[in-house]
């Protein structure tokens, strides 16, 4: 199996008197890493490390196996990026632009050829492909961006910002695609982003960025169901829920009332079921609806922003 | 799946062909920028200055090589009125002038100006051999001008037994077409490339070439002939020092300017001072560009 998309140690990174990353610690695995955080939080600046074009001033970054300082053209020759800002030559048909990246990037000319219109068609421009990119709209140059970013086929694609200055529905379409090349196309992918809900959409794991330091890194599954998850229960009978709390905490298990019939219990470990199940029974309180809830990524981002202070 | 059916459209796919590392990335962005400089795969304005440009670095020549094969063969007078290689420099300084002043900057600032400087740094390719890539797609875009309309007189003087004798001494004469025309395309490159790594705007390299080429040309003209300091003084001339270079490589060892009493030494270590100056400016602003911004 392979290992780490990428490894940091301790990285730190400063410009001038800014000090752009400190201390970042976390470990990015395979399928779709959403990089969250604030404008200047440092993200960008990571991804110009991961690409090797800055030496970071401490700590160890690992990409790709490699050290992106040391084997610099070899972990690009292996990297699509896709930068947050506009980067296309307006002059410049899409499909002339997709084929350079592809050749610079090592394919020989007629792959570089077919897979330009392969990527292109993949991101869903077809006949447009052959415009300049001057004439195509928001959506469409960003849609390049991300072909050009796939076509050369590599270990690993890095996404800044790539829904900036689109609508609603061609921000779903973009994030449908980045679902798309990360889970069908089985590249893996690092999306850059200061949206919460367009990391929480996507990506399989995080690594949430604040003020240069990474304060949660993990498995989106594995985030939201670690720590503070919950039990809720609806009973039939409003009354019922006082019972079953004044039951629970007999046996030392955490509840509270949430009031219309509603017990929140804290899920410490597996036996709590077990206890929910016998004073329920006990009590003869009917349940209407019993489920575990998950912290959703704002709970995890903000718990992991008082855990940072 | 019959043997007369076959999938024309497969989408994409994984690759895992052949990869052709960094010189692959040199040799497309050298093609992409000679492209791009001669306005191939661009709308036919953009055409316009590189061909007219080509057009007149051969007109001139096309014109002797046609007025030579009208002149009888014995009119020796006559045919002595062609021109030698390094006087037909001075009959396309213009068109080189103007290939270097108008459309060099086409090959550093698109990038800057578009910041696709992002998108090449994050391949194989590094600051270093980026810009190799580009001085030497801009080196052969101006070798079009300075050695292609000196092959063609060579081949016209061959042809019409008005040029050097024998094998040999053609083969000579080719070397130093090719070294002289090497030398200030070189120089044009370094000079054109500086220029241009200053702004992000074609208009302002264009126009701070003008200032810099007719500028140093008049400081190296009224120091060497109006203040009388040194004849060699004229090497500070970015119009003279290329073209004084070319001339004592081709067939004007005293010289073929207004630098005619300058030492070749001179010549030579004021023509590559200037290219390494050009060089080292061109190396510094890139080391510093900041890219992903």
């Amino acid at each position: 199996m392979p290992g780490p998309v990428v490894v940091a140690e301790q990285v730190a990174k400063r410009w001038g008197s800014t000090q752009a990353l400190t201390s970042a610690t976390f470990t990015i695995g395979r399928g779709i890493t959403g990089l969250l955080g604030a404008n200047g939080a440092g993200k960008t600046t990571l991804l110009t490390l991961i690409l090797g074009l800055h030496r970071p001033d401490g700590g160890r970054l690992l990409v790709l196996g490699a050290d992106p300082v040391q084997a610099g053209p070899a972990v690009r020759a292996r990297i699509g990026y896709a930068p947050e800002h506009d980067a296309l030559p307006p002059d410049v048909a899409a499909h002339d632009v997709v084929r350079h990246i592809a050749e610079i990037h090592g394919l020989p000319g007629r792959v570089a050829t077919a897979r330009a219109s392969d990527a292109l068609y993949e991101v869903g421009l077809g006949e447009e492909r052959f415009r300049p990119v001057g004439t195509m709209s928001t959506g469409q140059r960003q849609r390049v961006k991300l072909a050009q970013a796939i076509v050369h086929d590599p270990a690993l694609v890095l996404l800044d910002e790539p829904t900036n200055g689109l609508d609603p529905v061609q921000r779903d379409q973009m994030l449908a695609l980045i679902r798309h090349v990360g889970h069908d196309l089985g590249l893996d992918v690092i999306l850059s982003s200061h949206l919460l809900d367009e990391v929480e959409r996507v990506s399989d794991a995080v690594v949430i960025i604040e003020q240069g330091h990474a304060t949660v890194g993990g498995r989106m599954d594995e985030l939201r169901n670690a720590g503070n998850t919950e039990l809720v229960v609806s009973l039939d009978d409003p009354a019922g829920a006082t019972v079953l709390v004044s039951a629970l905490q007999r046996r030392r298990v955490a509840s509270s009332d949430a009031g219309q019939g509603t017990v929140v219990v804290a899920l410490a470990d597996d036996a709590v079921f077990d206890a929910v199940r016998d004073e329920v029974a006990a009590a003869g309180l009917g349940v209407r609806a019993m489920k575990v809830r998950t912290r959703s990524l704002e709970e995890v981002f903000l718990a992991g922003q008082t855990g940072a202070r | 799946m019959s043997d007369t059916s076959r999938i024309f459209e497969q989408g994409y796919r994984r690759y895992d062909g052949p990869r052709l590392g960094r010189w692959a990335a040199v040799r497309s962005v050298w093609k992409h920028t000679v492209q791009r400089v001669l306005g191939l795969r661009r709308s036919a304005r953009h055409k316009v200055l590189p061909f007219l440009a080509i057009l007149f670095a051969y007109l001139p020549a096309i014109a002797f090589i046609g007025i030579l094969a009208l002149v009888p063969a014995d009119a020796d007078q006559a045919r002595d009125l062609a021109p030698t290689y390094s006087q037909y420099y001075g009959f396309v300084t213009a068109a080189i002038a103007l290939f270097i002043v108008f459309s060099a900057p086409e090959a550093l600032c698109p990038d800057r100006r578009h910041r696709s400087m992002s998108l090449y740094l994050a391949s194989p390719l590094t600051r270093e051999t980026y810009l190799l890539a580009k001085a030497l797609a801009v080196f052969t875009v101006l070798c079009l001008v300075t050695i292609g309309p000196l092959l063609l007189l060579l081949i016209g003087y061959v042809l019409q037994t008005n040029g050097p004798d024998g094998p040999v001494g053609v083969l000579a004469q080719l070397a130093r077409i090719l070294g002289a025309g090497a030398a200030v395309a070189l120089f044009g490159t370094a000079f054109a490339l500086a220029l241009a790594s200053l702004t992000d705007r074609k208009g302002l390299a264009t126009g701070g070439a003008l200032i810099v080429l007719f500028g140093t040309h008049i400081v190296g003209g009224v120091t060497a002939f109006v203040l009388d300091l040194s004849n060699a003084a004229i090497m500070l001339s970015l119009f003279v020092a290329p073209f004084e270079v070319a001339a004592r490589i081709l067939d004007a060892p005293n010289g073929g300017t207004a630098a005619t009493s300058t030492p070749n030494l001179t010549v030579f270590v004021a023509a590559l001072a200037w290219t390494a100056l050009f060089s080292m400016l061109v190396y510094v602003r890139y080391a510093s560009l900041q890219v992903t911004r």
